[in-house]
């Protein structure tokens, strides 16, 4: 309630001069403003805010959820980072991000280009490409997943008339992550429609004077289009970097619930919920779950860094 | 803005009381575990897991029994194994279990530290729950510490089901009393006539190391420790994986992706150990005609066999501990609920059910039959305890088991790495 009586008060001292009966219009606004945001406020502090300060608290302590939380300092943290399971799945989830976001932009950029050229008939295709990207997360997908990867099922018996025979994906400990690579590549449609905003965005008198002073096709997409649509890229970079940490459902389902086999599948998030809810370990779980948004956010501050050296804004260029 | 003061004003009392109102909700959903109502009726929250045979089966039983008992309702509460024991703890924690559940034995303990299961007994000596007519000493299977914390529905016990075509076409016979030599022999010799391998992966499976750990004098578990060593367990998995490599066990990447079918019933093996009641699956699932086999033992007697059972709990805090009471003995003892539950979870254990339900597909036939000759030879011992986290002891052997089969982890790492993941198990 304090946000309500402060948030009036700003405007008013900054405005002394404007009339009284407009400085109670602009309360009454703010306080309807509240109150129309307030379900959003309560459900985020119940629901968002209040479960994280408690996982902040339950990673320094030691919680099976049915006896209280005991401290123990910071012993989940020594436990976690000594712990071999903890050390794979970074090792795997660092393999899935490293591998599967790269190619799911090039993809998406690939498409992108293809789909901002004039044709008939684009809108179509649009929707057609961006379609994975909505059903992507759901379960079902999963199961169709396992079922394409598995021995003897369409992509082993592709892979055999090209002489490769490795006997399915889904079972194979080498494999098997890049059947979920595979999964997320296919979900290109979100960074792709981006991608497309960004494209329209380039002016065309660029391409124009480029080709006049006899530019190829390639040297006018490295010169023009790349450092024109760089901001894009770097979002799309960002977000799908902090998705690709967070994989869960792809791994817990094409790996039939186990995140294995041999924990080839052991994606960070995927030992967190073995952890907190399999092993009733609430404390550890909460450990983990802090050191992933570090994790996260440390990425995401050298992101930020490096864009300096490689993304163009056009203010910066004026 | 043109709108009149009055009106502002009505506007502003909708959100809030419709902010009012989102509040209220959450609250009253949070409390919505009353169940009890003024006209004496009273509903009872029951949960179980298994496929959807056993879901029909227990919705006719059901209503046999609110019929008899018009005063008492049940909501059923159904998932599959793995979904069923991760609602259940979040459940439990939050103080609002089901008033009665199926329980196993490797979760007694684990949930009576927690004072989530009540102790059957005072109910039974209150007159709600019967404890008599139990077969074979089944009933000791629900006790703990002197506590009554289930009452066992029905027996089982582990068994080798196997391939019948195939074992008659490589010329194997398996029978009573044969050794693990000569069960690795037959094994060679069904791969050597037919191709395949002979077993699905027998050195994963907690429930058959335990059965070979006590032919040899010792058990999976103590009271609260493991029961055997190091180096017990590294030899135990170094034979396994020479097996895999030599082709006798089935390949691992395989069996890993026919799931959520067994490698039996897809053909990549002739033999799979299991509980004997779930030996009804594999001619639903498969091609070809399963039967019993008995397990290997190591001095040509001892199989190291017990009745392991599935059984019904309470909860502790339950509103209603009498009707809860009531509710399971009328489960376990009446001969019609009997008739329409058959072997589903065990032969059924009292001999009330068990004199009621007469099977007459085979293979319900041949369940009774094998449990029948089991008892019949002697072998059967008691069931050894499950600490509390033995739950996830079992998770950890199959997991790493399956690591060692894959080629993994070497079986001397995977040992010292089952024995380091079950100390943190016993203490959680």
């Amino acid at each position: 309630m304090t946000l309500v009586k402060e948030a009036p008060a700003r405007p008013a001292k900054k405005r002394s001069a404007a009339p009284a009966a407009g400085r109670r219009g602009r309360r009454r606004e703010n306080i309807a403003g509240y109150l129309f945001m307030s379900p959003w406020i309560a459900g985020f502090l119940v629901l968002t805010a209040g479960p994280m300060i408690a996982s902040l608290y339950y990673a320094f302590t030691r919680y099976n959820l049915f006896t209280p939380p005991e401290w123990v300092g910071l012993d989940n943290f020594q436990t976690m980072f000594q712990d071999p399971r903890w050390q794979k799945s970074v090792e795997v989830t660092l393999k899935y991000v490293v591998v599967a976001t790269p190619l799911k932009l090039l993809l998406a950029l690939g498409v992108a280009l293809l789909l901002a050229q004039k044709r008939s008939g684009q809108g179509l295709y649009r929707a057609a490409f961006y379609m994975p990207s909505l059903i992507g997360a759901s379960v079902s997908v999963g199961f169709v997943w396992r079922a394409l990867f598995s021995d003897d099922a369409i992509v082993d018996r592709t892979q055999k008339i090209f002489g490769v025979d490795v006997g399915g994906w889904i079972g194979n400990p080498d494999y098997v992550i890049y059947a979920l690579v595979a999964l997320s590549i296919w979900q290109f449609g979100a960074p792709m429609v981006i991608f497309l905003a960004g494209l329209k965005q380039v002016p065309q008198e660029l391409y124009e004077a480029a080709e006049m002073d006899g530019a190829g096709p390639l040297r006018r997409f490295w010169n023009i289009t790349l450092p024109m649509i760089s901001p894009v890229l770097f979002f799309n970079v960002l977000l799908e970097s902090i998705h690709a940490f967070q994989v869960f459902g792809s791994a817990y389902v094409v790996s039939n619930t186990q995140c294995g086999p041999a924990d080839a599948t052991l994606v960070y998030t995927c030992y967190l919920y073995q952890k907190g809810f399999k092993e009733a370990q609430m404390g550890f779980a909460s450990a983990m779950a802090w050191t992933l948004v570090v994790a996260v956010a440390l990425v995401t501050a050298v992101l930020f860094w490096s864009q300096k050296k490689w993304v163009h804004y056009e203010e910066a260029a004026k | 803005m043109g709108t009149s003061r009055n009106v502002e004003r009505r506007t502003i009392l909708k959100v809030a009381g419709g902010a009012a109102a989102t509040l209220g909700l959450a609250t009253t959903t949070a409390c919505g575990g009353d169940s009890g109502s003024g006209d004496g009726n009273v509903t009872l929250r029951y949960a179980w897991w298994g496929g959807e045979p056993r879901t029909i089966a227990m919705k006719k039983a059901i209503a046999v029994f609110e019929k008899k008992y018009p005063k008492i309702k049940i909501k059923p509460e159904f998932t599959d194994y793995a979904a069923f024991w991760e609602k259940f703890q979040t459940q439990a924690s939050g103080g609002n279990p089901p008033d009665v559940f199926q329980n196993a034995v490797g979760f007694l303990r684990k949930y009576d530290k927690r004072g989530v299961l009540m102790d059957l007994k005072s109910q039974a000596d209150s007159g709600n729950l019967d404890l008599k007519n139990f077969r074979n000493g089944v009933l000791a299977n629900g006790q703990v510490d002197g506590k009554q914390l289930g009452i066992p529905v029905g027996a089982n016990t582990m068994a080798l089901v196997i391939d019948l075509n195939a074992f008659k076409k490589a010329g194997v016979e398996a029978k009573m009393g044969w050794t693990w030599d000569e069960y690795f022999d037959a094994l060679q010799t069904i791969q050597d006539k037919l191709k395949i391998a002979g077993d699905t992966g027998y050195f994963s499976i907690m429930y058959l190391y335990d059965l070979y750990l006590r032919q040899n004098g010792k058990a999976f578990f103590t009271d609260s420790d493991l029961g055997f060593t190091e180096d017990d367990l590294t030899q135990w998995w170094s034979d396994g994986y020479k097996r895999v490599k030599a082709g006798l066990v089935a390949d691992p990447k395989k069996i890993e992706q026919v799931q959520p079918k067994s490698g039996l019933s897809a053909g990549l093996a002739a033999g799979e150990f299991t509980w004997d009641n779930f030996s009804i699956r594999y001619e639903g699932e498969g091609e070809s005609d399963y039967g019993l086999a008995p397990i290997p033992t190591t001095n040509g007697k001892d199989t190291g066999q017990y009745l392991g059972s599935l059984m019904l709990s309470a909860f502790s805090g339950s509103k209603h501990p009498k009707e809860a009471a009531q509710f399971i003995s009328f489960m376990v003892h009446d001969p019609e609920v009997g008739k329409i539950m058959g072997y589903d979870r065990g032969i059924l254990s009292t001999t009330e059910q068990y004199d009621a339900f007469v099977p007459t597909d085979d293979q319900n036939k041949g369940v009774k039959a094998y449990e029948e000759e089991v008892a019949k030879a002697g072998v059967l011992g008691k069931i050894t305890p499950h600490p509390s986290g033995a739950d996830v002891v079992e998770t950890a052997f199959l997991r790493i088991g399956g690591e060692v089969a894959q080629g993994k982890t070497k079986p001397a790492d995977a040992a010292k790495a089952l024995f380091s993941e079950a100390k943190a198990a016993f203490a959680g």
